[in-house]
């Protein structure tokens, strides 16, 4: 019997019962639908994790400065109702990670720890000295204007966040590059717009598009490294040189040795006080990816015995299928048809079943998948590989169902069936 | 007239037992006959004389415990499934009793079943598919299904599909069985129409009504052929079937 032949044939006959074929199916429909469904959305939850923590930079180490405890640490200036505080990372801290091996620059940043208004408003805004090659390190891009350069250590003139803009200026506002602000005493001329499409948060930082920058030479000429903050009527004097240090590694495949290198100068050198943080994007990213995979593995299995489930109801129908057509068995087995013809009839019949019901459980999990992810907003992430997996898959659990019916059906004796009636 | 006979079968020696437990049931003990081309045969004994399963050996769909089977000057005793179905397809032509046709296709498609089982291709069956329809005068139903056709015509659409690949005989079980008697006699006019075309028919029944319609009547009785009735020649041979041994 010709290959055509035998497919057309097989097609034909789940033709002639449509409601049933499709009833037969629904159990894959469903189970390669919520696979279809679990992979897409597992994966745009993922792939949207792992950009943020990328865009931190994966050859970057992060060193933040921490508030530490109050306990342990040197009360001793504690009269006059005033705190006296000196902590975190600072310039001897930084020219020594900066001679390490594998270490290529270091973007600094500092925060003036002034409240920045708008009326009398305080904004959640803070003004930041930082050094030329902070905006690359950070992997944001100017959206309007340009960026701080080296001549502007002698000009009163600002970057602003793309959030800050928001909160500093109306909507309407169109030209806003040009526009002063006022911070405190001083003044800025808005040079430009920065965004971090990521929304990347930076330890010690936060999102660099809630934020208002300055060259590190004019913060460190207005506002230096000591700053008074009168709280509860108490005025607290904190010593800061550095709120952030943005690590680039030369080599990323040792940034391990790096960080861990840095890390133990770091707990020498401050006393084992924890005033200092130490995030490494790649290590997250690590970890992340990790726990993903699990994640998309677990929820994977859990759509597959659904999958399973599908598959034994199509066994269990084709099984009353064969019993329901002996006679068909019988007569074709009399006219020629060989074992093999019949086991392809049954099987084909099986594998088409599946396949559309696959092809449907494609379009089915794609829809759920984009109902959810809009609905989440998160990215969807179809893939074409999850698609043909997802048909490969069907056509594989029609194989597996469909061979027991189809060898049992090829097993029939003729000579019992054509006689029966 | 002997020298120019051509063998379509011999059987020498057929036996058959069923094991059923412990018991041996033996329903053929020792069936010899052979069978010429171009002969018209009926296989006639009343129910528990061997002939159904007499009709399954010569159908091929069963083997004997012993003897030997020549269809065609092949020996088919020790042939595997495989080449039982193929001998099945080529040289047989199958009519039954309940038709066995396939409702869900159309006339032509139901003639052309054994043809793509052989593998032919797909306008050569559809010439071979209308000749063999308007052989058994069915060319203008070609479209149809069974379901749309009586019973007669059902037969009909059976006996064209027994003959499209030009089978060594026909093997027809009870062709008559679900007809009434003036649609019956059809068929049999039918197969009187091929035979004197120099087909080879074969036909397993129980009605003695159409006794001397065929070339030779072979009656079985007991598992053992009984009665051999020559028509063409007028004779007529009685054999003993009692249980000697």
């Amino acid at each position: 019997m010709k290959l055509s032949d035998q497919i057309a044939l097989s097609f034909t006959n789940l033709m002639l019962h449509k409601i049933r074929s499709i009833l037969t199916s629904l159990g894959i429909i469903f189970g390669v639908g919520s696979v279809i469904a679990m992979l897409s959305i597992s994966e745009g939850a993922k792939r949207e994790a792992l950009a943020q923590i990328e865009s931190m930079g994966v050859d970057n180490i992060i060193l933040s400065t921490k508030k530490p405890p109050p306990m342990g640490k040197d009360l001793s200036d504690n009269t006059n109702n005033s705190n006296y505080e000196t902590y975190g990372l600072t310039e001897i801290d930084r020219d020594h990670i900066l001679h390490m091996d594998n270490v290529a620059t270091i973007a600094t940043a500092r925060n003036s720890r002034k409240p920045i208004l708008k009326g009398t408003t305080r904004l959640n805004v803070n003004l930041y000295g930082v050094t030329n090659d902070f905006l690359a390190a950070t992997r944001s891009q100017i959206i309007q204007g340009r960026w701080l350069s080296p001549a502007d250590r002698d000009r009163n003139v600002c970057v602003i966040g793309i959030n800050a803009r928001r909160g500093l200026f109306s909507i309407q506002d169109r030209k806003i590059v040009g526009k002063i602000i006022g911070v405190g005493d001083d003044a800025y001329r808005v040079v430009g717009i920065m965004e971090n499409t990521k929304g990347t948060t930076i330890q010690g930082l936060g999102s660099p598009n809630d934020a208002i920058f300055i060259t590190k030479e004019a913060s460190d000429a207005v506002y230096g490294k000591t700053s008074f903050q009168k709280i509860a009527g108490r005025t607290s004097i904190e010593v800061v040189e550095y709120d952030c240090f943005v690590v680039k590694v030369l080599d990323v495949s040792y940034i391990d040795f790096t960080s861990k290198r840095s890390a133990a100068f770091l707990n020498k050198k401050h006393d084992n006080i924890q005033d200092w943080e130490m995030v490494v994007p790649l290590d997250i990213l690590k970890q992340r990816e990790q726990t993903q995979n699990i994640f998309t593995i677990v929820m994977s299995s859990i759509a597959g015995i659904s999958l399973l489930v599908g598959g034994i109801g199509i066994m269990n129908i084709m099984l009353a299928n064969v019993y329901e057509r002996r006679k068909e068995i019988g007569t074709r087995r009399a006219l020629g048809a060989q074992k093999g013809d019949i086991i392809r009839q049954f099987l084909f019949e099986t594998i088409f079943l599946t396949s559309i019901g696959g092809f449907i459980g494609v379009c089915l999990g794609l829809l759920i998948a984009k109902i959810v992810t809009q609905y989440a907003n998160w990215p969807v992430a179809f893939s074409i590989w999850f698609i043909l997996l997802a048909l490969f898959i069907s056509a594989f659990i029609g194989i597996i169902f469909g061979t027991y019916p189809a060898w049992k059906a090829a097993q029939q004796n003729p000579i019992d069936v054509l006689r029966a009636e | 007239m002997a020298e120019t006979r051509k063998e379509a079968l011999f059987l020498g020696d057929i036996r058959k037992t069923y094991h059923t437990g412990s018991f041996d049931v033996p329903v053929l003990k020792g069936v010899n006959f052979e069978i010429w081309k171009g002969e018209f045969i009926g296989i006639m004994g009343s129910s528990g004389s061997g002939k159904s399963t007499l009709l399954n050996i010569l159908g091929l769909l069963d083997k004997p415990s012993s003897g030997v089977y020549r269809l065609d000057g092949i020996s088919v005793e020790t042939l595997s499934d495989f080449e039982l179905t193929r001998i099945r397809n080529i040289k047989i032509g199958f009519v039954f009793q309940a038709f066995n046709l396939f409702p869900h296709l159309t006339v032509q498609e139901n003639i052309e079943v054994p043809m793509v089982y052989a593998g032919v291709a797909k306008h050569k069956r559809h010439k071979i598919a209308a000749e063999m329809a308007e052989k058994v005068r069915l060319a203008h139903r070609l479209d149809h299904r069974p379901t749309q056709l009586s019973g007669g015509e059902c037969q009909r659409v059976a006996v064209a599909r027994s003959l499209v690949n030009n089978p060594t005989f026909i093997l027809a079980d009870e062709p008559t069985g679900n007809l009434d008697e003036k649609t019956g006699n059809e068929i049999m006019t039918l197969f009187h129409d091929l035979h004197k075309a120099g087909t080879t028919i074969v036909m397993v029944t129980h009605n003695p009504q159409y006794e001397p319609e065929y070339d030779r009547v072979i009656y079985l009785r007991n598992g053992r052929k009984w009665r051999i009735v020559d028509n063409v020649n007028n004779t007529r041979e009685e054999f003993d079937t009692d249980e000697v041994k």
